[in-house]
C-alpha cells in the first residue's frame, strides 16, 4: 500500500494543496455543471468559461475529466477534518468510540457525494479505466487513513494495515450502493453501511476470540509441560 | 518447539508493554484529537510549539523512514531479549540483566510506537517477518550458551548505535541553519529520543562486552553474521 501523508507535523506546516489556483478555480466551477452536464469535457469547457478562461485551458489537465474527479476527491478527503464535529454527537461525559467515530466520518464523506449523486456512477466508471486505477486506488487508501486518524486511532502494528483495507472496502461498497439509492435522505445508505461496518466488527471480534482461544491452549500445554520439569518451561 | 516459545513470549511481552508507560509531556494526545473544536489538530499543537519552515518532501521522506525502521528495530530488539530471556530465566545470574536490557527495550518500542500514530507513519510491513526472525535469534544465540547470546547483544546494539548515531548526524545536518528548531519543537524532541536510545544501546553493547561476548566460540562468524542481518533488516525496514 501507498503511504500516504509522509510524517504528519504538528509544527512545520503542510505541504502546498496539490491543486494550483487556476485549476482549482477551473475544476470547482466545473463541479457545479456535473449534474446537468455529468462527467464530460462540456463540463470541464463550461467550468473554465465560467471562471474567465478560454475551452481550451482544459488542456491544462492532462487526464481530462479524470483530474475532475480526482479534485472532487482530493478536497473532499481534506475538508473531512474541517467539516465532522464529533462533540456533535457527544455529551459531557460520554465520548463517541472509534467505530462510531468512523461511522460519522464515512456517513459525512459518503454526504459530499450527494450533490454529484445522479451522475457518480461515471465517475466511478473513470476511476475503474485501467489506467486511472493506481490514483484511484492511492486516494482510497489516502481517505481510509484520514478517517481512521481523525477517529483517533492509534495502531502500530498489522492492524494498520487491516483497518485500513477493511475500510477502504466498507467505503467503497457504500458508495458504490448509494448510487443506486433512491430512499429519502439516503436512509437506505445509512443502514448498508451500518450492516457492512457490522460485518468488519464481528470479523474482528472472531480473530480476536480465536486468538485467545491458541493463546489460553498454549498456555495450558506449557503448564502442562512444566509440571513434567521438562526443561526450559 | 521454537513455535512453542513465541507463543508463551509474545503475550508476555504484550503484558510489560501496558505496564511501562511512555510520558513525554508536549506530545498531543492522538485519541479525543478529533474532539477538541473541530479536529483542530494542527491549531491544537502551534500552541506547544511555534510554526516553523515547510518540510522538504525529502525531509519528510527521511523522517518517515527514520520512525519506522527504528519502530522495527526496538520491536526487534524487544524480540531477541524477549528469546533470550526464555532460555535464561532459570538463571539467577543471567535473568535480572536480561530482563533490565528488555525493559529499556519496552521503553524504547512504546515510544516509537506513539511517535508512528502521532506523525502518521506507516508501520513496516514486514512486521510477521521481524517477529519470527527476532524471537529465533534470542533463543537461537540463547541456546548456543551465555557467550554467545552476548556476542549477539554485542553486534545488535552495535549496528543499532551506529544507525542512531547516523540519524542523529542526518537531524543535526537539517536544522543546522535554524538553531532554534534544536531548542524546541518536534525535531529536538526527535533528536533527545535518539541520543537518549542510543547511550541506552551502547551501555547494552558494554554490557554484553563485560560478560566476555568476544569469547564465544565462532565470535567471528556469529558477529559479522548477526551485524550484516541487522544492516539488512535496517534497509528493508525503511523501505517497507
Amino acid at each position: 500500500m501507498i503511504s500516504t501523508l509522509r510524517y504528519h507535523s504538528y509544527q512545520h506546516p503542510s505541504p502546498a494543496p496539490p491543486f494550483t489556483p487556476t485549476e482549482s478555480s477551473i475544476l470547482s466551477a466545473a463541479l457545479r455543471h456535473v449534474p446537468s452536464h455529468g462527467f464530460s469535457t462540456t463540463t470541464l469547457s463550461l467550468g473554465a468559461r465560467d471562471v474567465g478562461y478560454l475551452d481550451i485551458s482544459t488542456n491544462l489537465f492532462p487526464r481530462g475529466v479524470f483530474d475532475l474527479v480526482n479534485y472532487h476527491l482530493v478536497t473532499e478527503r481534506l475538508r473531512l477534518s474541517q467539516k465532522v464535529d464529533f462533540s456533535k454527537f457527544e455529551d459531557g461525559t460520554k465520548r463517541l468510540s472509534t467505530p462510531a467515530k468512523i461511522r460519522v466520518l464515512c456517513a459525512e464523506r459518503l454526504r459530499a457525494n450527494s450533490p454529484l449523486i445522479n451522475r457518480w456512477q461515471e465517475a466511478l466508471g473513470l476511476m475503474s479505466l485501467a489506467g486511472n486505477i493506481p490514483a484511484s486506488v492511492s486516494e482510497l487508501a489516502k481517505l481510509s487513513d484520514e478517517m481512521w486518524f481523525l477517529a483517533g486511532d492509534d495502531s502500530h502494528d498489522m492492524n494498520w494495515y487491516t483497518k485500513r483495507a477493511t475500510l477502504s472496502g466498507v467505503y467503497a461498497s457504500t458508495e458504490l450502493f448509494m448510487t443506486q439509492d433512491t430512499s429519502p435522505d439516503f436512509e437506505e445508505t445509512w443502514k448498508f453501511l451500518d450492516r457492512r461496518l457490522d460485518d468488519v466488527k464481528s470479523l474482528g471480534s472472531s480473530v480476536s476470540n480465536i486468538s485467545s482461544y491458541l493463546d489460553f491452549t498454549a498456555h495450558a500445554f506449557s503448564n502442562v509441560l512444566r509440571s513434567k520439569s521438562v526443561p526450559f518451561f | 518447539m521454537a513455535n512453542r516459545f513465541i507463543a508463551t513470549a509474545l503475550p508476555k511481552q504484550l503484558r510489560l508493554a501496558t505496564r511501562v508507560q511512555y510520558s513525554a509531556a508536549p506530545y498531543v494526545s492522538m485519541r479525543g484529537l478529533a474532539s477538541d473544536a473541530s479536529a483542530a489538530s494542527s491549531s491544537s499543537a502551534e500552541k506547544v510549539h511555534p510554526p516553523a519552515r515547510p518540510l522538504t518532501q525529502k525531509e519528510r521522506d527521511f523522517l518517515e523512514s527514520a520512525i519506522r525502521v527504528n519502530q522495527a528495530g526496538e520491536l526487534g530488539a524487544n524480540l531477541i531479549y524477549a528469546g533470550q530471556y526464555a532460555i535464561f530465566k532459570n538463571d539467577a545470574r543471567l535473568r535480572p540483566l536480561i530482563r533490565h536490557m528488555w525493559d529499556q527495550e519496552v521503553h524504547h518500542l512504546n515510544t516509537f510506537n506513539s511517535l508512528i500514530a502521532k506523525h502518521r507513519v506507516r508501520p513496516t510491513a514486514m512486521r510477521p517477518l521481524w517477529n519470527v526472525a527476532g524471537y529465533a535469534l534470542g533463543v537461537g544465540t540463547a541456546l548456543l550458551g551465555e557467550k554467545a547470546a552476548m556476542a549477539c547483544t554485542e553486534a545488535v546494539e552495535t549496528e543499532i548505535g551506529g544507525h542512531y548515531n547516523d540519524q542523529i548526524r542526518a537531524l543535526l545536518e537539517m536544522v543546522r541553519e535554524e538553531p532554534e528548531l534544536l531548542k524546541r519543537g518536534e525535531l529536538k524532541e526527535l533528536v533527545d529520543v535518539i541520543r537518549e536510545f542510543r547511550d541506552d544501546e551502547l551501555e547494552h553493547l558494554d554490557t554484553a562486552v563485560e560478560h566476555d561476548a568476544k569469547g564465544a566460540g565462532g565470535y567471528e562468524f556469529i558477529f559479522n553474521a548477526i551485524r550484516g542481518g541487522c544492516k539488512a533488516a535496517i534497509w528493508i525496514s525503511s523501505k517497507v
